[in-house]
């Protein structure tokens, strides 16, 4: 099994968080019901948050080649 | 959906695009202008998409239809529309005295510091009990605190109506008494008909013309 790169693997885990963070939004931006509103702060927003933050501490965490 | 709420989908949605292209390739990376590249669509964008979010959501949680839509409010809702001037919610509704689209929010938030904010907690603890909890029958909710004069000075202090109306100015304490909020515009007596809920089989209703 080849190695796989650690940045290109937490950008890839990172990409994904985000992708479904962004997805979460984009669905409940469509609704106008406050369940809605909960599930786009709570869930999407924690997927971003953690998306984000991996993100950053992989940037900051891997060694330059 | 309103074009502002659409844009910020289309963006969401284009910024899941990009990410997707930078999962699927991650070499892109590999040269300056690409690692500049995920910085933006990795960080600033998301970040970006969200606050533009959350501004959009918390401005259509103001909403009147937002408000009613939990099925506990429709009564509440109807109340607006009954045909008696001395409904005091259905005054204000009907003759825009307060912007018929965010009714509610308007005479239900909290014009003090940090008010907005309070009641979309408020507002999350109703989402809690409607969803989770067992949610009170519509004639038995009550406000968290009694209604505080403040709500309704926003609009009235300074008003010709209210700063010399005749049972206003009767007596000179009056007026002091209902700035301090020590005399209650609403439970004192004087506007005390507001969403009057459990009478509302025996009320006539306005209909907005169209």
């Amino acid at each position: 099994m080849p190695d796989v790169d650690p940045m290109v693997w937490r950008l890839q885990f990172t990409g994904s968080l985000l992708i479904i963070g962004l997805l979460i939004e984009a669905i409940c931006l469509f609704s106008a019901k406050p369940i809605a509103f909960v599930l786009f702060v709570a869930i999407g927003g924690l997927f971003l948050f953690a998306g984000v933050t991996v993100y950053l501490f992989s940037i900051v965490s891997t060694p330059r080649s | 959906m309103p074009l502002g709420t659409t844009l910020i989908v289309i963006l969401v949605l284009f910024s899941a695009a990009l990410i997707g292209v930078l999962v699927a390739r991650p070499a892109v990376t590999a040269t300056r202008g690409g690692k500049i590249l995920a910085f933006l669509v990795l960080f600033f964008l998301p970040i970006l998409c969200g606050a533009m979010g959350i501004s959009s959501e918390m401005e259509r949680s103001k909403t009147t239809a937002f408000c009613l839509s939990c099925h506990t409010m429709e009564a509440y809702g109807k109340s607006l529309y009954v045909d008696d001037p001395s409904h005091i919610p259905a005054a204000h509704f009907q003759n825009h005295r307060v912007p018929a689209d965010e009714a509610c929010y308007t005479c239900h938030t909290d014009y003090a510091m940090f008010g907005t904010l309070k009641v979309k907690l408020d507002g999350l603890r109703h989402v809690y009990i409607y969803y989770l909890g067992t949610p009170p029958a519509p004639e038995n909710i009550k406000l968290y605190e009694p209604y505080n004069n403040r709500e309704c000075l926003h609009c009235h202090l300074g008003a010709r109506s209210f700063e010399e109306g005749a049972t206003h100015t009767a007596d000179p304490a009056t007026l002091r008494a209902i700035k301090s909020n020590s005399l209650s515009c609403l439970s004192s007596g004087c506007h005390d008909v507001v969403h009057d809920i459990s009478h509302l089989k025996e009320a006539k209703f306005w209909k907005e013309k169209n």
